[in-house]
């Protein structure tokens, strides 16, 4: 069995930065996984991400991008694009995120061996609930890349009989249906 | 001739601290803390249930989600005049406490140890030699030879192998570096097992939050928490045993390893408790409430006026008139609208950005005042009020440490020595074991309470015909947390959050005083003013949190620091 963690990161109050976490509640309401993995809103961690990834063999992390992009763009990241870049100083002890936490778990020896990131590129990051349309427009998307990759580290889902309303508390009921099905 | 000095983590999404200083002969001679975060978060709030509304809070932040939680439920709780069954305070209190020591080894080993600790030196250590000087120190049994070699033979690996990963872009080798050899091992290898720990503790959050990052337990007028003894389902024995054990190795480590280390890096850079003062203006709001009206407290509260400990004055509860009546926000020199002064019920969170201007606007950070004062606010604050109102448990911790360091550096330390940088680093690590310490008791109080029968959990809100406002606080990791709400017709008419970090991280006012950040910065000598180690020293012994309100991945690495030196 195969321990894989899907998970959602950002803001839901900012806008596109709630992508992530949108992005995990409509995977975990339209599928059933395999026993082993797991599907997580992570909301903005900091260096407790460390916790979250250790022991999975693999993770599949969902996250807005800031690229050159049109929004609403799907690209996969893998390891090596993750941790290209390490920052330097540490300014703020509390933004460390993402690639300080892999680092770290590498230096720890307990980083997974795949490490996965889905990014959508965002229009908006203004203080607010809703999606961008373009963005909305990608979830589909989104969740297909999320399934693939999951699919390639061999672990599978099946659709719901009976899917569950996408738990989704912080949008507000006009927001835009994020899938037409 | 005075050279100005911008470290700056240039992020494309608002939400980062940025340090602007000028160096003239090799030490600081005037700062300015800026910060690119765009408060109107709060403008989501409006028109929100108030029952909701800590759903929302506890996601300002990844780092302080539990915080924000339970400063917003006691804020609509104080509006109402909600008291809260025992049970619920307890179980609260758990969560704060366990989520506090959390935060403070994260702190400490992960955020700001290697500010201290030099890792080139780490191969030139003697294994067996540090065993020997960690016994001399502390009982702690993972003190081996065999755990040191082990983290030893870690950082050589990554030395050899070129890619220093995390390590990359430390201030290494930097001459105001200056343990020996052994210390950095020692240290290092702490740093190693704090993970281990700090996880332990948010187990515990998890346990009765439900759920960790964000707990799902809170409710305004108590907890969520089913109470069955029996039941595995619910919060029972079993349960509160798996706490129990969590808490006593987190408690072991708390006051075997970390204290020991802070106080053992103290003895070994005393300069340090000469530099990094400012702002002597202290608050702090009294926590860890005893009973369900919120009258009687575990943790202290009041404040410091110019450094005078003679003159402090308690606050009696944790919505304390004198502290509701005395919070203003000043806009002068943050990218808000508006003129005077407004106290946080009145207050409007409307942007005027006019880019960076050191003479005018320069932060998105409002400047709080208390009684028209910046204030530093976080444990330093915490265990001088309790210091000076002679609160035993403050007492006895603060008198443990600075036993511990006249031990190993032969210094005395003196109250007046902890406006300091080291002093906010020691009190952090005092204020931890005194919360070590309760977490043990208000573990047993809720045991004890349950084992009477009391199962209630929860008491329900009822909301007045006419409009009623509300202070919620906490005496959160990083000081003094204030969530104030207006309310009418049972929806939310005005809310702010007036953060620690924004106490600390404070622009200058109207008058031109200088935020506690700011201030803390002046003469601090700096060995090379192009790599400023000596700056983030005093920045990071604040615990600055103002990051995390937005996460965005940025694949081009613009998330990099710089440090760029005019």
């Amino acid at each position: 069995m195969k321990k894989v963690l899907i998970g959602g990161i950002g803001n839901v109050l900012l806008g596109d930065d709630g992508v992530g976490p949108y992005v995990a509640r409509l995977l975990a309401a339209r599928y059933e996984f395999d026993e082993g993995v797991e599907v997580a809103d992570l909301g903005t961690p900091a260096l407790d991400l460390i916790d979250q990834i250790s022991a999975k063999d693999a993770v599949i992390l969902i996250d807005s991008i800031e690229t050159d992009a049109a929004p609403g763009t799907v690209v996969l990241y893998r390891k090596a694009d993750i941790v290209r870049h390490c920052p330097t100083v540490r300014m703020d002890p509390h933004s460390p995120a993402l690639v300080d936490t892999i680092l770290s778990a590498d230096f720890f020896g307990i980083a997974p061996a795949d490490v996965l990131l889905v990014g959508i590129q965002a229009a908006s990051f203004e203080a607010g609930c809703s999606l961008s349309r373009s963005v909305a427009a990608s979830l589909d998307k989104a969740v297909t890349e999320v399934l693939n990759e999951l699919e390639r580290l061999g672990a599978k889902h099946r659709s719901r009989e009976d899917p569950a309303d996408i738990d989704t508390w912080w949008t507000p009921k006009d927001n835009l249906s994020p899938l037409s099905a | 001739m005075a050279k100005r000095i911008t470290i700056d983590p240039i992020t494309r999404i608002e939400g980062h601290l940025r340090i602007d200083v000028e160096v003239d002969n090799n030490a600081v001679s005037n700062a300015w803390a800026s910060c690119t975060m765009w408060r109107g978060i709060e403008k989501i709030l409006r028109a929100r249930d108030p029952r909701d509304a800590w759903l929302f809070t506890q996601r300002f932040c990844g780092v302080c989600t539990t915080v924000h939680a339970m400063a917003s439920v006691r804020a609509v709780e104080d509006a109402l005049k909600l008291e809260i069954p025992l049970n619920a305070q307890y179980i609260r209190n758990l969560i704060l406490i366990a989520h506090a020591l959390h935060d403070h080894i994260v702190h400490f080993y992960q955020l700001s140890a290697l500010d201290w600790v030099d890792i080139l030196q780490i191969p030139k250590a003697d294994p067996t030699a540090t065993e020997k000087l960690a016994e001399s120190l502390s009982p702690w049994t993972r003190n081996s030879r065999n755990e040191f070699k082990a983290a030893q033979d870690r950082v050589k690996a990554v030395a050899s192998s070129g890619q220093l990963g995390i390590f990359m872009n430390g201030y290494w080798g930097h001459p105001a570096m200056r343990l020996s050899p052994e210390v950095n091992l020692l240290a290092f290898t702490h740093y190693m097992q704090a993970l281990e720990y700090q996880r332990k503790a948010l187990q515990v959050v998890g346990i009765l939050g439900s759920k960790t990052p964000h707990i799902q337990n809170l409710t305004v007028g108590g907890v969520a928490n089913a109470i069955d003894l029996d039941s595995p389902s619910a919060l029972g024995m079993a349960g509160l045993e798996n706490i129990r054990v969590l808490l006593d190795e987190v408690v072991r480590f708390i006051n075997e390893v970390y204290v020991v280390d802070v106080c053992a890096v103290a003895a070994m850079y005393p300069d340090w408790f000469k530099i990094g003062s400012g702002v002597k203006n202290y608050l702090a709001v009294p926590d860890l409430p005893l009973d369900s009206a919120g009258t009687s407290y575990d943790l202290p509260g009041g404040y410091i006026m110019n450094g005078n400990l003679a003159g402090v004055h308690p606050f009696k509860t944790a919505a304390d008139k004198e502290f509701r009546d005395s919070v203003s926000e000043d806009v002068t020199h943050a990218y808000y609208q508006g003129g005077k002064p407004l106290h946080p019920w009145a207050g409007e969170t409307e942007p005027d950005f006019t880019g960076w201007n050191e003479d005018q606007k320069y932060s998105w950070v409002k400047a709080p005042r208390f009684k028209g004062e910046p204030m530093q606010v976080g444990p330093l604050a915490q265990v001088l009020v309790g210091f000076a109102q002679g609160h035993p448990l403050t007492l006895k911790h603060a008198t443990l440490a600075i036993n511990k360091i006249e031990t190993i550096g032969g210094i005395h330390v003196t109250p007046d020595m902890l406006h300091s940088t080291l002093g906010r680093h020691g009190a952090r690590a005092i204020r931890a074991s005194m919360l070590a310490e309760l977490a043990q008791k208000h573990l047993q109080l809720l045991i004890d309470n349950i084992s009477k029968g009391d199962y209630t959990v929860h008491n329900q809100p009822v909301f007045p015909g006419h409009e009623v406002e509300g202070v919620g606080t906490h005496e959160a990791p990083r000081g003094t947390l204030s969530h104030w709400i207006v309310i009418k017709d049972e929806k939310i008419k005005n809310y702010q959050a007036v953060v620690p970090s924004t106490w600390n991280a404070s622009p200058r006012d109207h008058s031109g005083a200088h935020g506690p950040y700011e201030a803390s910065l002046l003469h601090t000598p700096l060995a090379r003013p192009e790599e400023p180690l000596e700056v983030l020293r005093t920045v990071h012994s604040f615990d600055p949190c103002m990051a995390c309100a937005c996460h965005t991945f940025d694949p081009s690495g613009h998330q990099i620091a710089k440090v760029k030196v005019l």
